[in-house]
């Protein structure tokens, strides 16, 4: 009930700025001009990782980021150019039976919290405000490096958001919500500073096409997981752990990029022909009307790897050191400084295959996740009755015109009381 | 209170006494007409409550309103086209001194001619001289000074002494490039007053003197000894003003050569790492505190005016690379490939970004050495031309290094703009492990094979602020010794880095500025704290400043001015207070405050209508009772 007031608070907010629109206030009326960046060549890529939701009933949210966490950087994009922003909750949760283990998978081959993990915003860091932050580059200047995206008018950006969304919004941990034009604006604003040079969005919640339909700088490519009105499930269901462990959109993701490796090819247009909306239970959304590259010949490296150009240097500046360097110099004994070798040798599990048997999988576990609007009991009422009622397109101009009458309601009952 | 007690203005109650009252005719009808003024006092109170509402508004309005502080537009405008018609140009003077020469008795020219042919030969060489951040274009200020030995001349002026005292001492004594170039440094000083005078002395010699040395030093002068023709002796000094005092060498037009690796907050970090891939193997140290003392900290003296420098380092353990490499029987060494090269980085495992110096905008240029493990000891890189690697062996091609060092080098970028730093592979002496001791090998790199690390890590870093090392300029006319400067970087280099540094900068500042101009004008909502405001008139100010020091020719001062200005603007940019847009746009405003306002008001201008209409009713009345009067009177 509460976020369908919040949608019916959001649109009421839409219609009192139409008709404020009316008296002359224009808002943003200039545009923003786009600075030329076509002529630099990509040269660095970045990923920013976000899961908005939080609890133990939110655990796919979480194995869904570490999973594009992990393929990420698979596929060569370091740490360093990772900005992961997660909740954090779950590893050590009381609730789950695999201490300090994450699983995208029933079959518990890879845990995603292995290794080597780098949160950069944990817990209630995981806020609106950073978010918007993290994008624009505004920080305090306390903010160390590793928190910050530092890219450039080269720079290919990846941004992947998952958590529970609805309509042009998209809620951050059960307290704030990210609108579309809020990201929009962000976007923009990067735009304007040069901080990036194409940007794909990625984004697996209900509704999720719709949180694109503000943006406007070039060079944007967005996929949603679905279109306005459909919802997005999860994948299945891990009897051991308890909840659902992944969600679908993000699932058949990984099972692409689990085929891939850095030196691949594979086009995007092929990730998103790779989505079937049968399988998805919903209909993958691509907005690419504000990207000039066809999508055939951009690979998915370009924006899930890393590129990285290397030069030979020719030679050494001998002339540097006339000067007698080392003619005497002490002898230094390490033995002390060493005390501490016995530095055990981090291995890596061999996580490989692990979505090998997926597919064969999938079939038996269909069980539905839950969208924020059918879970909750009253905002499950609630949508059976408006769906009964309009259909999803005309919700707007429903909600529209009961609000217009309202206002001679007002009128009414005031000339009333008088 | 009288009035309303007169007339009720209840209506009903007068509608029940209405058939009564009709019955008299000299009594008016109430309905109708009254006898009396109608009552402004409620009409007056409520138009008062409302218009201290109307007079109110603005005060809500202002109070509301969101601080801007103002920013020149104007000003800033004006700075970009103006820094985009008219590119940053640095004044250079130019001297040439031919000594042994008497171009009046074999060509019949006069000193004002040859300054015209090297000034023309200039030009052709350097076509886009144009470009900013160089010396002035086209007209270049060219002096000469030709010693025939038998008499002098020179063009008006010129500031050398003429004849030039020093050249007997040279051709008598056999001094070496280094002293030579002191020698030059004490005779010719610092020719000209503002800007910076580059020299170059031509000694015309004997043919047997053999071949011509062509020596450029670590200030701003150059030399050429040895049997020249008058022409060779023009075109050779060209050369050396346009080709390498002017643009260090390098092949002007690409754009890494625009780019400097500085953070936009003026500093760079230069992290050193040594990279022990299998401590088990072998753990190798280095004496860093001594490099830093002895070699690292003139260069960082000599970058001063460009970015302030920290340095620091770090021994890591357990760093394998990522790529894989094959042993090869040939060269009796494990060999990679240059394609290989973009897979070499093992981010995963080489934590090499812990700077906490750096700060969040500061620009962090990681020098790598990396030094295999036993099982992948020789490791040798291959060049995309793979014979040449083959025929030399241990050695990497261009490299001239004792054998027993075969190490190799990798310059990684993480792309142009996004410099990320150099990668040297060291290879140890010997690749044997010693298998027979547990405790782990623990070896210090020696001072001699840190020196030789450190001349390529140099390399790397000149070459990632866009300079060759080579010590040899092959030109159009000759081949040019070029004297390297302990400092790492000679004066001349400095010159033109300064030159870019400042250039880049000044557009980096005039860019940033207008996107903050345009971003700040595009959202009305926007708060803008006084702070922005200042961090952009000082930046504005600053780079008047670089400008102006530019065109008198302080190199340093309009370096460190530029570097403020950008830095200010980015601050003004990234100001963590700019973020509050998004919780404060119009929609967000209007919902606080429509439900305080929107009932009371919509009361107050009900009731102000329907006094009004009471009144104007109640008027009417009156005014039909006083006509009514009238035709009975």
């Amino acid at each position: 009930m509460e976020f369908c007031f919040l949608r019916i608070l959001k649109l009421t907010m839409k219609v009192l700025v139409m008709l404020l629109l009316f008296l002359g206030n224009i808002r943003n009326s200039a545009a923003y001009f786009s600075s030329s960046s076509e002529a630099t060549m990509h040269t660095n890529n970045w990923a920013v990782l976000v899961c908005t939701s939080r609890f133990w009933f939110n655990y796919r949210h979480m194995a869904n980021t570490l999973s594009l966490y992990r393929t990420v950087k698979r596929l060569g994009i370091s740490d360093e150019r990772i900005i992961l922003m997660l909740a954090d909750d779950m590893a050590c949760n009381a609730r789950n039976k695999y201490p300090a283990q994450v699983f995208n998978n029933e079959n518990h081959r890879l845990n995603l919290y292995g290794d080597n993990v780098e949160v950069d915003y944990r817990g209630y860091e995981v806020t609106v405000e950073n978010f918007l932050r993290v994008l624009t580059g505004r920080h305090e200047t306390a903010v160390p490096r590793s928190k910050r995206l530092l890219s450039d008018e080269g720079s290919h950006i990846l941004l992947y958001m998952t958590g529970h969304g609805g309509d042009e919004f998209l809620k951050f941990q059960d307290s704030e919500e990210l609108q579309s034009h809020d990201l929009a604006d962000a976007v923009k604003q990067m735009k304007e500073k040069g901080r990036f040079k194409e940007l794909l969005i990625m984004v697996d919640t209900c509704q999720a096409s719709t949180l694109f339909s503000q943006l406007q700088s070039p060079g944007v490519l967005a996929i949603g997981s679905s279109m306005k009105g459909e919802n997005s499930y999860s994948h299945h269901l891990d009897s051991d752990v308890g909840v659902s462990v992944v969600d679908r959109f993000t699932f058949y993701t990984l099972a692409f990029f689990e085929r891939l490796n850095m030196y691949d090819n594979a086009s995007l247009s092929s990730l998103f022909n790779s989505y079937n909306p049968n399988l998805l239970m919903s209909t993958a959304y691509y907005r690419r009307d504000l990207y000039q590259r066809h999508l055939e010949e951009v690979p998915v490296t370009n924006f899930f790897g890393s590129v990285m150009e290397t030069i030979h240097t020719d030679s050494a500046y001998t002339s540097f050191t006339n000067k007698n360097f080392g003619g005497a110099k002490t002898k230094i004994f390490l033995g002390q400084s060493f005390s501490s070798s016995d530095i055990n040798s981090v291995r890596n599990s061999d996580d490989e295959d692990q979505f090998n048997n997926l597919t064969a999988e999938e079939d038996q576990h269909n069980e539905v996740g839950q969208c924020i609007f059918c879970a909750m009991d009253s905002g499950h009422l609630w949508s059976v009755i408006i769906g009964n009622v309009i259909t999803h397109e005309s919700v707007d101009f429903f909600v529209c015109y009961g609000l217009v009458l309202m206002l001679p309601l007002l009128v009414f009952s005031t000339w009333l009381s008088l | 209170m009288e009035e309303i007690s007169n007339f009720p203005l209840n209506p009903e109650p007068p509608e029940e006494e209405s058939p009564q009252s009709q019955m008299h005719e000299s009594t008016p009808d109430r309905k109708t007409m009254r006898t009396t003024k109608p009552g402004i006092k409620r009409l007056i109170l409520s138009l008062t409550v409302l218009f201290s509402f109307i007079i109110g508004f603005p005060f809500l309005w202002k109070s509301i309103e969101i601080y801007r502080a103002p920013l020149p537009f104007d000003r800033i405008e004006s700075f970009s086209s103006q820094l985009e018609s008219d590119p940053l140009h640095f004044p250079c003077r130019f001297q040439a001194i031919f000594v042994g020469f008497d171009f009046s008795a074999s060509r019949g020219l006069g000193p004002n001619d040859v300054a015209a042919a090297i000034t023309r030969k200039m030009s052709q060489l350097n076509p886009n001289s144009s470009r900013c951040g160089n010396c002035i274009g086209g007209d270049y200020d060219v002096s000469v000074v030709i010693d025939s030995g038998s008499s002098c001349a020179q063009t008006e002026g010129s500031e050398a002494k003429c004849p030039l005292k020093c050249g007997e001492v040279v051709f008598g004594g056999k001094l070496s490039d280094e002293d030579f170039d002191e020698m030059l440094k004490r005779c010719l000083g610092n020719v000209g007053g503002g800007g910076k005078g580059y020299s170059v002395v031509v000694f015309n010699g004997d043919k047997e003197e053999g071949e011509v040395r062509a020596v450029v030093g670590k200030y701003r002068h150059a030399w050429v000894l040895g049997h020249v023709s008058e022409d060779e002796a023009v075109s050779r000094t060209a050369e050396i003003f346009a080709r390498v005092f002017m643009n260090a060498g390098s092949e002007g037009n690409s754009i890494r050569s625009e780019f400097m690796p500085v953070g936009a907050d003026g500093r760079i970090v230069l992290s050193f790492s040594l990279l022990n891939a299998e401590p088990q193997d072998w753990i190798y140290d280095w004496s860093f505190h001594e490099i830093d003392k002895t070699l690292l900290h003139p260069v960082i003296q000599a970058l001063q005016p460009i970015a302030n420098i920290t340095v620091e380092s770090q021994v890591l353990y357990y760093t394998p690379k990522s790529s894989f490499s094959y042993w090869d029987d040939i060269h009796g060494s494990h060999i990679f490939s240059t394609k290989d090269l973009p897979f070499f980085l093992n981010s995963n495992e080489w934590h090499l970004d812990t700077s906490v110096a750096a700060g969040g905008r500061s620009k962090v240029l990681q020098l790598v050495v990396y030094i295999p493990s036993a099982k992948e000891c020789p490791l040798q890189l291959e060049l995309p031309n793979g014979d040449l690697s083959k025929t030399n062996g241990f050695i990497s091609p261009v490299i001239h290094l004792p054998s027993k060092f075969p190490y190799f080098i990798i310059l990684a970028y993480f792309g142009i703009l996004q410099m990320w730093g150099g990668v040297v592979v060291w290879n140890p002496e010997s690749c044997v492990k010693d298998l027979e001791s547990k405790d782990p090998d623990r070896r210090v790199i020696s001072p001699q094979n840190l020196q030789k690390l450190f001349e390529v890590l140099m390399g790397q870093l000149r070459q990632l602020l866009g300079l060759k090392s080579d010590n040899l300029y092959v030109g159009q006319s000759g081949a040019y010794i070029l004297l390297g400067s302990e400092r790492g970087f000679t004066e001349w280099e400095l010159d033109v880095l300064s030159g870019k540094h400042v250039c880049f900068n000044l557009h980096s500042c005039a860019t940033t500025l207008g996107s903050l101009s345009r971003l700040v004008q595009s959202l009305p909502r926007m708060i803008i704290i006084d702070e922005i405001g200042k961090q952009v008139k000082f930046s504005l100010e600053a780079a008047k400043f670089a400008q102006s020091y530019a065109s008198t020719g302080i190199y340093n001062a309009s370096a460190v001015s530029s570097r403020q200005a950008r830095s200010l603007v980015e601050d003004a940019f990234f100001h963590p207070s700019i973020m509050s847009i998004s919780y404060y746009s119009f929609e967000h405003c209007f919902a606080i405050y429509s439900p305080f306002f929107l009932p009371v008001t919509m009361h107050v201008i009900l009731a102000a209508l329907r006094e009004w209409k009471r009144y104007k009713q109640e008027n009417r009345k009156y005014l039909a009772w006083k006509a009514k009067e009238r035709i009975v009177s």
